[in-house]
């Protein structure tokens, strides 16, 4: 399974902090984005960076190996 | 003595942040802090709480990768940086940041430059919590 995390704005329009994507080889983080996207379209209008297993991702086509923690997140708004 | 880069619920002292500065070098001319705390306002509107969601290890893995770049671009002797996430109310501090350095000018400016930084780089997210409503920030510059 790939984890996939939400905070702060867009887990509120997620209406969720976590979900689970089932993982399969070769799946790629622009599938998991897309699929996310397909259920959730008002969480992703604001999701502008992307991380997995805690690094800034800025290559969607990352293939994501299983136990992946990913992350979709809104601009921060800290301090 | 507690970590230099933290990210916490309670309250923190600044005496103590800039105490446990001050024990690291002899030589240090200059320390310049930077305090963000709650306003009881925003955009017309009584703010009576914030709340602060985080992702909390990249958030801490961010913050130390900041002071570490921060002590290297500035020659600082020392920084510290603590955030506040969970409720904090109107008029209580949120972030903290201090930096030591032989003279005032890279500490002031390595202060600027590290709050500027932590709300590009840090995943945190503060929440207005209003008497109309809940809002969350949307940054502006």
């Amino acid at each position: 399974m790939i984890k996939v995390l939400f905070f702060g704005p867009v887990a509120e329009r997620v209406g969720a902090s976590e979900v689970q994507v089932p993982f399969r080889t070769g799946i790629l983080l622009q599938e998991v984005r897309a699929q996310l996207q397909e259920s959730h379209p008002a969480a992703f209008e604001i999701v502008c960076f992307t991380a997995v297993n805690g690094e800034h991702a800025l290559d969607m086509s990352l293939p994501l190996a299983d136990h992946s923690e990913v992350v979709f997140m809104s601009k921060f708004s800290g301090g | 003595m507690k970590d230099a880069v933290r990210i916490q619920r309670e309250d923190f002292s600044q005496d103590e942040e800039v105490g446990a500065l001050r024990t690291g070098s002899k030589r240090m001319g200059g320390i310049a802090t930077f305090t963000g705390c709650a306003r009881d306002f925003s955009e017309g509107r009584e703010v009576t709480q914030i709340s602060f969601d985080a992702y909390g290890n990249m958030a801490l893995a961010e913050m130390r990768k900041l002071r570490v770049e921060a002590i290297a671009k500035f020659e600082l002797l020392d920084a510290r940086i603590v955030h506040r996430v969970g409720v904090v109310g109107a008029g209580e501090q949120i972030v903290f940041i201090a930096a030591g350095a032989a003279h005032r000018a890279p500490a002031l400016q390595a202060c600027h430059w590290l709050i500027d930084e932590l709300k590009q780089r840090v995943p945190i997210w503060k929440k207005e919590i209003t008497a109309q409503g809940d809002e969350w920030v949307t940054p502006h510059p």
